[in-house]
């Protein structure tokens, strides 16, 4: 690839940070300015037509924007933000995504270097502070480390495990000129190995356990979206037989609809999903990492099974639960080899059960949340959006209540169509997130689900629909509470609640003083027609909707319960001390 | 399983910030650090190695390592039940790779 220019020609460092961007063919930004970064902005100025520069309102939304538009398009996002504060606004950024393994470069300013280590105005330890919350990060002290620096970003935020890198590039730097003539995209990375060499005696001895089991079972997460494999493991099943769950993150990987669909795993998924853990004879675990809000208490999980681990990152497995067989590589390489090892086969019984247990779930749970008298239910609303959305639509959420409502209740048939906070479970995610998702695919509706609290988190977020007229959708799911907050209160702590009730603004009138039409719904019989607003405006929309302030999400795995302890409503007894509070 | 003093060898390239993203890992899985020592290449200053004797299970050293060598600076680690059980002993052994 080459630059601009093919000819050598004097550039600044900041002018090469951006003719590096291009060559990685960046088309948005999102970013903040400041002191430490002015060259690049003063660069930026002539780049509008190659670079779409989007000012946030604050850093923390410049990086869940990049993360939105990550996940929804599977490109890399870039976030940019100056030294000091503007850099440490990014860090929850940055840990969001490292944990949920989404690619985004961030590019920071920085002092002058003879100015690094002395306290000067605005000087950070950017390096060492975001070290545990990415996967790489350099800073770059001189410009011509610029282009190779920003290639090497690229190429490790991509590959292998995707996630967030940092460069934090001092301001000498980026005024420094010097002759430019090429971008060089990275391929290789002398200490780096992305890309696993896939064993084929650990998959033989796989698809030898599968095709032995009676009653196999599939956990499915991201990876199985980063490597693009929705169709291969809906192939897969399809021939196997197997059913398949979905991680909160994997949900969208496999179409709800599917007849081999089994629900969503974890401590509020569905309640077949998770209590057949602990009845499987295999387990195949792909592209997940058995985090402790799918596993609960990991000395009552699956230990009747044997496990296969398949994922690209080797340090996740055996770091939770113990595998059998241990298959490094990515989800779709691995699946392609299953798929001509693995017997066509069909599981009726095994099926069958899952379907008693979703019989169970809609008995006990579901329907108290669709009995549409009282007040509205999180559910009710989430319904409605389901029933009149389009199956491309993009959902984001925050987290909480609403979070866990809108991943049980809306039926996701499309990959990257869910975009939420898993691992950091960061409130005030979803709206910065919306607007990056939206950028990233712009032809798909987008639609923030969000609660009242996570809302007040990153709200000033508006601003940006309001400047770029970005037509997204915001469904605030009004309880007046930080309601998960309240429900664990509530549950184990004896109904104190402590802190957690809200008075909240005119939300509709913050909206409007944003130029964002909008409204509030109080009443059932008005639903259908508050979601079709939503849905049909050509421009962004925000829609309040009070909901019942005391609703609780279940089933529910206690913290420190293993699955099978899974919860169908709220006990009348004490918890046992074993329950983690 | 039973704590004991492990022998742990990661090569690496040598920059900036690689000492510091492999202590980060140890401290943050509450690893302790007996002893430690890091050197940079004799023939290529751009490569380096640290040696250090961890004193934890060899179940945590099994992921710890993991993790260890998923920093992208980090080449290969490997770890061994250190033999001597002199302190001195143990140091002399570091200094000398
Ligand atoms: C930044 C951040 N602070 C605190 C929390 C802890 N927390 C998890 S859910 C929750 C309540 C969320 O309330 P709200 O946004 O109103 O959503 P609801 O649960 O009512 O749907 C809180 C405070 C968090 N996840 N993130």
């Amino acid at each position: 690839m080459k630059a601009d220019q093919h000819t050598a020609e004097v550039c600044s460092g900041a002018e090469i940070l951006l003719r590096s961007l291009v060559a990685e063919k960046v088309d948005v930004l999102f970013g903040y300015p400041g002191g430490a970064i002015m060259p690049v902005y003063d660069a930026l100025y002539d780049y509008a037509d190659r670079l779409n520069h989007i000012l946030v309102r604050h850093e923390q939304g410049a990086i869940h924007a990049a993360q939105g538009y990550a996940r929804a398009s599977g490109r890399v996002g870039v976030a940019l933000a100056t030294s000091g504060p503007g850099a440490t606004n990014l860090v929850t950024g940055l840990a969001d995504a490292l944990i949920d393994s989404t690619p985004v470069v961030c590019i920071t300013g920085q002092v002058f270097a003879h100015l690094l280590g002395t306290d000067a105005f605005q000087e950070i330890d950017v390096v060492n502070t975001t070290i545990p919350v990415t996967k790489w990060n350099i800073q770059v002290t001189e410009a011509k480390d610029i282009a190779p620096a920003v290639a090497k970003a690229f190429y490790i935020a991509r590959t292998g495990r995707p996630g967030p890198v940092l460069i934090d590039i001092t301001k000498n730097a980026q005024n420094e000129k010097i002759e430019f003539s090429e971008y060089v995209p990275c391929t290789n990375i002398r200490t780096y190995r992305p890309k696993p060499e896939l064993s084929l005696t650990q998959i033989k001895a796989a698809a030898e356990l599968i095709n032995q089991s009676n009653r196999p079972y599939i956990l499915a997460g991201q990876g199985i979206l980063l490597s693009g494999a929705s169709d291969l493991l809906v192939a897969f099943s399809g021939k196997t037989g197997i059913p398949v769950a979905c991680t909160l993150l994997g949900l969208s990987g496999f179409p709800v609809t599917h007849p081999n669909y089994a629900g969503f795993l974890g401590m509020h998924g569905n309640y077949a999903a998770n209590i057949n853990i602990n009845e499987c004879d295999v387990l195949i675990a792909i592209g997940m990492r058995f985090d402790d809000r799918v596993t609960g208490n990991v000395n009552k999980f699956a230990r009747q099974a044997k496990v296969i681990h398949i994922d690209i990152d080797k340090a996740e497995i055996n770091k939770n639960i113990r595998a059998d067989i241990a298959v490094h590589a990515d989800a779709a390489e691995a699946l392609t080899e299953l798929m001509g090892l693995c017997e066509t086969r069909n599981h009726r019984s095994w099926m069958e059960s899952f379907a008693r247990l979703n019989d169970v779930e809609q008995q006990r749970v579901s329907i108290h949340s669709f009995l549409r008298e009282g007040e509205l239910t999180m559910a009710e609303v989430i319904d409605e959006l389901a029933s009149q959305a389009d199956p491309l639509t993009i959902i984001t959420t925050d987290v909480g209540q609403h979070q866990m409502v809108t991943s049980r209740y809306y039926p996701y048939r499309t990959p990257r169509t869910l975009i939420t906070s898993g691992g950091a479970g960061t409130m005030g995610f979803a709206l910065p997130a919306a607007i990056g998702a939206k950028l990233g695919m712009p032809d798909r509706q987008v639609i923030a689900v969000i609660g009242d609290g996570g809302f007040q988190m990153t709200m000033q977020e508006m601003g940006v629909i309001m400047q770029y007229g970005i037509p997204v959708k915001v469904l605030v799911l009004n309880n007046s509470f930080l309601g998960m907050v309240r429900q664990w209160q509530q549950l184990f702590h004896d109904k104190r609640y402590s802190f957690t009730e809200m008075s909240n603004p005119d939300f509709v009138a913050i909206a409007g003083a944003y130029g964002i039409a909008a409204a509030k719904l109080e009443r059932r019989e008005n639903l259908k027609e508050a979601i079709s607003a939503l849905l049909n405006s050509s421009s962004s929309y925000f829609l309040e909707v009070r909901v019942g302030k005391e609703e609780n999400v279940f089933p529910m795995i206690p913290a420190g319960a293993g699955v099978s302890d899974m919860l169908l409503e709220a006990p009348r007894t004490e918890y046992p001390e074993s329950v983690n509070r | 399983m039973i704590k004991q003093d492990l022998f742990m060898h990661l090569s690496a390239d040598n920059n900036f910030s690689v000492l510091n993203r492999i202590i980060n890992i140890l401290n943050r899985r509450r690893v302790r650090i007996r002893t430690l020592a890091a050197q940079e290449h004799p023939d290529d200053f751009r490569k380096g190695s640290v040696s250090m004797v961890i004193h934890t299970t060899t179940e945590m050293a099994d992921k710890v390592k993991l993790q260890l060598e998923k920093l992208i600076e980090v080449d290969q680690v490997t770890y061994q039940v250190q033999p001597v059980s002199e302190p001195a002993e143990k140091e002399k052994i570091i200094y000398s790779l």
